[in-house]
């Protein structure tokens, strides 16, 4: 009788050892680490999901990303009453805010996927479950994307929290209290597990699409030592031209289409790909969420908006931006730059209320219609198949140009050179291009706002320029209309109130 | 010698501890469990007096037969009454442990569909909150549950099968199994000392129920009865009327008042009606010498006060028993047929007539919404806003869903008394009980509820099955050195229950298939039970179970669960002997252990995979068509390789007493209770597992209450009787320790809310109770106005932040009461029962969520809602969900039935007919501003309204 009490899953679950037998797995397994950044569970869109703490469609790693780098800074803003959203665009947020304890819970646990993948392919697993020789050298390019995506979760832990908790593959899995980080241990880390899978990482442009290959290695690097000083105090700036370099001479290109193709449900195709170095990808009838790009195209129509000239059934009418993002630009609205993407019929430019949808220009820069004017692929039109660009060579040519400006080294006509390449597309002529001379750091912030706003860049930018928290103001900033300063401690999220219960080794960060 | 058995004339059943003496002289016995006795050294002409406590005595001249089978005669006091306990019985007067027994002559009257509104408000420590769906399922709650998020429903036996606790799948309410009106008992079994028998499900009480038989040696019996039932809900939420909303939207700033229409619709009166049920019973019996029968054929039909709900029931009960070597073996067959079909209304339809516009009409001719009027962007086209309040009519007329239950709980008992040694049975109990689920529901095209351009189907089905093998030695003697009974139990039982669950429905506009789930999990159990009553005064019970849980790894997988408990029977003392006062007095005292391992997950102990469904796939890379590469996911699952079993420890200390040859009757319990390793499924450590909620044992609570019970019979004539039994509740749970952590700050968020997304209104802390609410202090004016966003600053640091938000009341009460008075005169009979709880609030959500004007007037879409009536009041223009404004007092006494009946005269012996009228919720004292003070959770938000019902029944006995 005592046997009948070991019993194990008889449907479509499995435990590691009888999952693990099948070579497909470990592909699915690599793809369930993806599949953590683009979706919120494992039935699509909405359905057994991998967090508890939020709705899923509120605790997808984009959609989470978006509203944390977005919704905090002058690019965006949303009028739902969904519960602590405000405080975000406020930067009024508390610990106890749930947007930014589900991102911590995110970051973490994609990080323990990483993890969990690593101890079942680690050399004496594989032995146990007599995996053979070739698979075995498949399952090591997984390993290096696999170490790839945690040090993007890590980096972005760095940059929103400062000090997160640290586990790696080495912890078990239990109840245990992982113990807390510092931001110099965590940048080490990070530059050290990239440098290491460098050259075991697939080779740029050979991995196949959605999945992260060398270049995507090099964005990474980059980007950490760009923000090198904010997170360490060091600059490290002459690393940022090394690795914008590689990234530059990779093969992707700028890619020799409008700008607004970057944005739309074939941006895998219609030649967009060729820019883009690391999608989230999401389709229509396959990749199904309700965060990542349903959410930022969905939300951010409303108003006189049509929803069938996006290629979805309908706008949440949520997001718009304020006036000081639309005078980024020339002309503002009326901008000969193309890259000002707005729509204005019935809304007002200034934002005066937080809620009504009217309040603050619309932006219509991602949208799941094709290059070719039809819709995605979901009939229902629901689900877009537009990629989320998490990185694509214009970052790493602004990150060029701002690194030698800021004394990294490289040549100035050449970071003029790449920054007229991306205004001669946001132009369609050179009548938009600078000289080197017009290069400061005034003006690469305000390009990268143009070039790369809704991309979830905008926050770390104001922050590396000071003009995050004690500096800049724009509308609602502060919770009034006009705008107002915060305290600099904002420039970090605070740890969140249930984990600083639930895990005793961590201490809150400064000002919460 | 002589020997035989003694009955109850009644029901044929045996009496146990009957006195039997030859008169004049001190010779004598009692019978034994089974009313069986041997006397010898009689003489013929002796006078034997059979005495029972609660029955006639009953004299017989010994004429020298070797066989004299007694019956005796029911009075009035029930002190010697048999009472069920796990595995096994015992007396009223030889408990030890918190016990109490219900009876039909105490139920709730009235159109009595679920089982569990028979004992609402009739036993001290059992607070039962009955449900308002047709054919719902009340929660019950013995003396608050032990648990946190692991189940706190008691573990309930049908016939000597214990139910599954999760319940079976597709049925609003598993116990609906059970016909209310074929339930011969109720015994509710609550301290550990009475329950740890039960071992490892038994730490939120167990609840025994055993339904009616047919009596030995009676003669063929017809009943019909019929209960005829109509509802109405008593009241409605306050919302604006269309005139209060026109003026409302008026006067708001940057609104358009062209987006309303120009009727005046009366939501709420739209979705309900008038509900009709009606429940009929016909039931056939007969006893022979050695066999009986027993079949009862229920046929249920409750509509609920929503339209288009329903529920049906049509259910055969059998029992046969059967006598076999001289009454040694007896077998006795328990069979329940049930087929449960629901009919399911969308209950989205309570929260969007609240705030649907008053001002719009049900009907639009030229709706393409099959004619209902919905909120769309166009004229002509289906094109509904997809973010605008749905319709509430046509929620419910364009939604056909559809579930039949075909369920069977079936179970042989076979009693055997073993030739070799006098005094020890053999009890085996086979039982399974057998569900098939089978459910569809469709929404046509023209819903707007429906974004996509198909019809919604879905197809539902599954089966639970849950079978069990137990069986155990009983062996009763009596030790005559040292005056002693002895009662020694033994057993083994095996459970395992298998539940297959599977679903096909349109996701995306394509009719899709998800895979099989499958969960099994077993129970393995030894348990044993000695019983010792010394000279009749000094009553020792302990109880040991040993049970084995397939939920829980090797190492952890075994638990044992003892209890002791002592009584004194103080009555039986020589210097009681004397009392004129007292008919009964008894202390009792128990300590044990029990456990629970409804934890939810079956294999949380493993590390699981789990394949990803439908649109969860990624993307890596092209197929050689050019066409994209789709890639499966699998996920690793967060798991506690150490996962152990929730654990209780109980003392119960009590007192039994009677006065006036038991006219008055009481009992008093008092409890102390700790739960250990309480299993919770709590936030971990991120970075730690492989999710950021687990299940994993987390701390501890400590429960205490006392519990007083009082019978009376206040008027005993022969015309005029009037007894009545009030029954009085304290209890207080409190957490003592949470988390991993020591950190005193640490809480759990609890009790999602409606208003925002994943906002919770309650919280688990140490300190505090499980249903404690978290809320910001509102501030006021002068006049007693609450100031918008003015929340006291509790921690003095000039700003309202998050460490302003306070701990403040809670929602379950301090004490419960029921009360109940049952008269009779001549052939005229009156019962009605009160039930109130105090000291206990609720969050008005349906206030918080609507009570305000931006509820109404920011919308993503040009249409408006409608408000909350105490939004001119509150005059709130935000949300302020977490304002202690909304914790609103909810006290109340409830008027639960008041029923009368009259037997019509007749002259035959073998026909009688009752008449009856029953009222049910009749009207509720309460302070409370929302619809109804009674909500479990404690969080008020568009429940199902409860209604008030007026029954008639007739009850034909042939």
């Amino acid at each position: 009788c005592q046997d009948s009490l070991d019993l194990s899953p008889e449907d479509n679950r499995a435990t590691a050892g009888s999952a693990l037998q099948d070579a497909a797995t470990y592909e699915e397994f690599l793809a369930k680490l993806y599949a953590g950044l683009s979706l919120s569970g494992q039935q699509g869109p909405a359905g057994n999901p991998d967090l508890q703490g939020l709705d899923e469609g509120f605790s997808n790693y984009v959609r989470l990303f978006f509203n944390l780098q977005e919704l905090t800074t002058d690019e965006a803003l949303i009028g739902w009453n969904d519960g602590t959203v405000y405080d975000l665009h406020y930067q009024s947020w508390t610990a106890g805010n749930e947007f930014v304890r589900t991102m911590y819970s995110r970051l973490l646990y994609q990080v323990s996927l990483v993890n969990e993948f690593l101890r079942q392919t680690d050399p004496a697993s594989l032995d146990d479950r007599g995996v053979p020789g070739e698979l075995r050298s498949t399952i090591e390019d997984y390993r290096a994307e696999a170490r790839f995506l945690r040090a993007l979760s890590y980096y972005h832990a760095l940059d929103l929290f400062g000090r997160p908790a640290f586990v790696t593959e080495q912890d078990p899995t239990g109840a245990f209290l992982p113990p807390q980080t510092s931001k110099e241990d965590l940048f080490s880390y990070i530059e050290s597990e990239l440098l290491a899978i460098e050259n075991e990482i697939i080779d740029a442009k050979q991995n196949e699409y959605g999945r992260a290959d060398r270049a995507a290695v090099w964005m990474l690097l980059s980007k950490l030592y760009l923000n090198a000083e904010v997170y360490t105090g060091n600059a490290r700036y002459a690393e940022v031209i090394e690795y914008t370099q590689k990234t530059i001479n990779s093969g992707y290109q700028i890619a020799d289409v409008p700008y607004s193709y970057l944005f739309m449900a074939d941006n895998d195709q219609n030649g967009a790909q060729n820019e883009i170095i690391f999608p989230v990808t999401y389709d229509g009838l396959n990749t199904q969420s309700y965060g990542g790009t349903t959410y930022i195209i969905h939300a951010a129509i409303g108003g006189d908006m049509d929803p069938s000239e996006f290629g979805v059934n309908g706008g949440w009418a949520g997001l718009r931006t304020t006036q000081q993002f639309v005078d980024t630009f020339p002309n503002g609205a009326e901008s000969e730059d193309l890259r000002a993407m707005f729509f204005t019929e019935g809304q007002n430019k200034e934002v005066t209320r937080i809620a009504p949808f009217t309040e603050g220009y619309a932006v219509t820069k991602f949208t799941n219609m094709r290059s070719d004017g039809t819709p995605g692929s979901d009939p229902s039109g629901e689900f877009p198949d537009t990629d989320f660009p998490m990185f694509r060579l214009a970052d790493a040519y602004l990150m060029y140009a701002e690194a030698v400006v800021r004394g990294g080294g490289g040549s100035p006509a050449q970071a003029a050179t790449y920054i007229n390449e991306l205004r001669e597309r946001a132009y369609g002529d050179n009548s938009g291009d600078i000289a080197a001379a017009d290069l400061t750091l005034n003006f690469i912030l305000a390009e990268r706002a143009r070039e790369l706003y809704w991309e979830g860049h905008r926050r770390t930018d104001l922050i590396r320029f000071n003009r995050f928290s004690d500096n800049g103001i724009w509308a609602f900033k502060g919770g009034v209309p006009q705008g107002a300063t915060t305290s600099a401690f904002r420039d970090l999220f605070p740890i969140p109130a249930a984990e600083l219960g639930v895990n005793t080794n961590l201490t809150q960060n400064p000002g919460y | 010698t002589v020997s035989g058995t003694v009955t109850e004339s009644g029901t044929g059943l045996p009496i146990p501890g009957v006195n039997i003496i030859v008169q004049g002289t001190s010779t004598g016995t009692t019978t034994d469990f089974d009313g069986n006795y041997t006397l010898s050294n009689l003489n013929e002409n002796d006078v034997l007096v059979y005495s029972f406590l609660g029955f006639a005595a009953k004299e017989i001249v010994y004429a020298g037969q070797t066989r004299l089978d007694v019956q005796l005669d029911e009075s009035e006091a029930t002190l010697e009454e048999v009472v069920l306990i796990g595995y096994g019985s015992t007396t009223r007067q030889d408990a030890t442990g918190a016990v109490e027994k219900i009876s039909p002559e105490s139920f709730n009257r009235g159109a009595v569909v679920s089982p569990e509104t028979l004992i609402a408000g009739k036993s001290a420590g059992v607070r039962i909150t009955p449900s308002s769906e047709p054919g719902g399922g009340g929660e019950i709650r013995i003396r608050g549950g032990s648990s946190l998020s692991g189940n706190n429903s008691p573990l309930i036996v049908v016939d000597g099968i214990p139910l599954d606790q999760r319940g079976v799948q597709g049925v609003r309410n598993q116990l609906n199994a059970i016909n209310p009106e074929e339930i011969e008992d109720f015994v509710i079994l609550k301290d550990a000392a009475a329950t740890s028998i039960y071992g490892s499900r038994a730490s939120n009480g167990v609840i025994l129920i055993t339904t009616k038989r047919g009596s030995l040696a009676s003669g063929f019996n017809l009943e019909y009865d019929l209960k005829a039932s109509v509802g109405q809900i008593t009241d409605k939420v306050n919302v604006l009327n269309a005139d209060q909303f026109r003026t409302l939207i008026n006067d708001t700033q940057g609104t358009d008042p062209s987006l309303l229409g120009n009727t005046s619709t009366d939501w709420q009166d739209q979705i309900y009606r008038t509900s009709i049920g009606a429940i009929h019973n016909l039931t056939l019996s007969e006893g022979f010498e050695n066999f009986t029968y027993r079949v009862n054929f229920n046929r249920t039909d409750q509509q609920g006060v929503l339209q288009t709900d329903l529920y049906e029931r049509n259910a055969v009960n059998l029992v046969l028993t059967q006598n076999l070597l001289d009454n040694d073996l007896k077998l006795t067959l328990n069979a329940k047929g049930i087929v449960d079909r629901n009919r399911f209304a969308d209950q989205g339809a309570i929260g969007a007539a609240v705030s649907f516009d008053p001002t719009q009409p049900v009907y639009d001719p030229t709706s393409p919404f099959d004619g209902f009027f919905e909120f769309r962007t166009g004229d002509t086209t289906m094109d509904e806003m997809r973010q605008a309040t749905r319709n509430p009519v046509a929620m419910l007329q364009q939604n056909d869903n559809n579930a039949e239950n075909l369920r069977t709980i079936t179970n042989l008992n076979v009693d055997y008394r073993l030739p070799f040694l006098d005094g020890l049975r053999f009890n085996l109990n086979a039982g399974i009980d057998y569900s098939e689920l089978e459910g569809e529901q469709f929404r046509p095209l023209t819903s707007a509820v429906i974004g996509e351009p198909v019809a919604f189907e879905n197809y539902y089905w599954g089966m639970n099955r849950n079978t069990l093998l137990d069986f155990y030695f009983n062996y009763r003697t009596e030790v005559d050195a040292i005056n002693t009974k002895l009662d020694l139990t033994a057993g083994h039982s095996f459970q395992e229950f298998y539940i297959q669950s599977q679903s096909r429905f349109t996701q995306n506009s394509e009719l899709t298939t998800f895979p099989e789930a499958i969960n099994r999990n077993a129970l393995e159990s030894y348990f044993a039970r000695a019983s010792f009553d010394i000279s009749n005064r000094y009553l020792i019970s302990a109880s040991f179970r040993r049970d084995g849980s397939s939920r829980f790894s090797e190492e952890n997988r075994w638990a044992n669960f003892p209890s002791v408990s002592v009584g004194w029977k103080i009555m039986n003392e020589p210097f009681m002997q004397n009392s004129n006062t007292f008919s009964d007095l008894k202390l009792r005292a128990g300590y044990g252990v029990t456990g629970n391992q409804e934890i939810g997950p079956n294999y949380g102990y493993l590390g699981l995979y789990t394949p990803s469904q439908g649109g969860a796939r990624v993307q890596f890379g092209y197929n050689p068509d050019g066409s994209r590469r789709f890639v499966n996911t699998i996920r690793p699952e967060e798991f506690d390789a150490n996962l152990k079993w929730e654990e209780l420890q109980t003392y119960n200390a009590g007192i039994d007493f009677g006065f006036f040859n038991n006219r008055f009757t009481g009992s008093v319990d008092a409890y102390y209770r700790e739960t250990k390793d309480l299993l919770a499924t709590v936030p971990v450590p991120a970075g730690a597992n492989l999710s950021d909620f687990l299940t994993t044992n987390v701390g501890q609570t400590v429960s205490r209450g006392v519990e007083i019970g009082l019978n009376g019979l206040l008027v005993n004539t022969e015309d005029f009787n009037w007894s009545v039994n009030y029954n009085l509740t304290f209890q207080d749970l409190e957490i003592t320790q949470l988390s991993l952590g020591e950190n005193p700050d640490f809480f759990i968020p609890q009790g999602g809310i409606s208003g925002g997304v994943g906002n919770t209104i309650q919280l688990w802390k140490e300190g505090y109770d499980p249903t404690t609410f978290f809320v910001f202090r509102q501030v006021y004016n002068e006049q007693g106005q609450p100031i918008e966003g003015a929340y006291v600053d509790v921690n003095g640091d000039n700003q309202i932040t998050e460490a302003d938000r306070q701990p403040y009341k809670k929602a379950t009460p301090d004490f419960y009461m029921g009360f109940t008075n049952s008269l009779s005169y001549k052939d005229f009979d009156l019962s009605f029962t009160f039930r109130g709880n105090f000291n206990n609030y609720v969050y008005n959500n349906t206030q918080s969520s609507n009570g305000f004007v931006g509820a109404g007037t920011i919308t993503p879409q040009p249409y408006y809602s409608n408000l909350n009536s105490n939004v001119l009041e509150s005059n709130f223009r935000n949300n302020q969900f977490f304002s202690d404004y909304y914790i609103q007092r909810a006290d109340f006494v409830r008027l639960d039935n008041l029923s009368l009946g009259y037997l019509i005269p007749n002259n035959r012996d073998d026909v009688a007919v009752r008449v009856s009228l029953t009222g049910t919720n009749l009207f509720v004292i309460t302070n409370y501003e929302g619809l109804d003070p009674e909500i479990s959770n404690g969080i008020d938000n568009n429940f199902y309204p409860r209604t008030r019902n007026v029954v008639l029944g007739l009850n034909f006995i042939f």
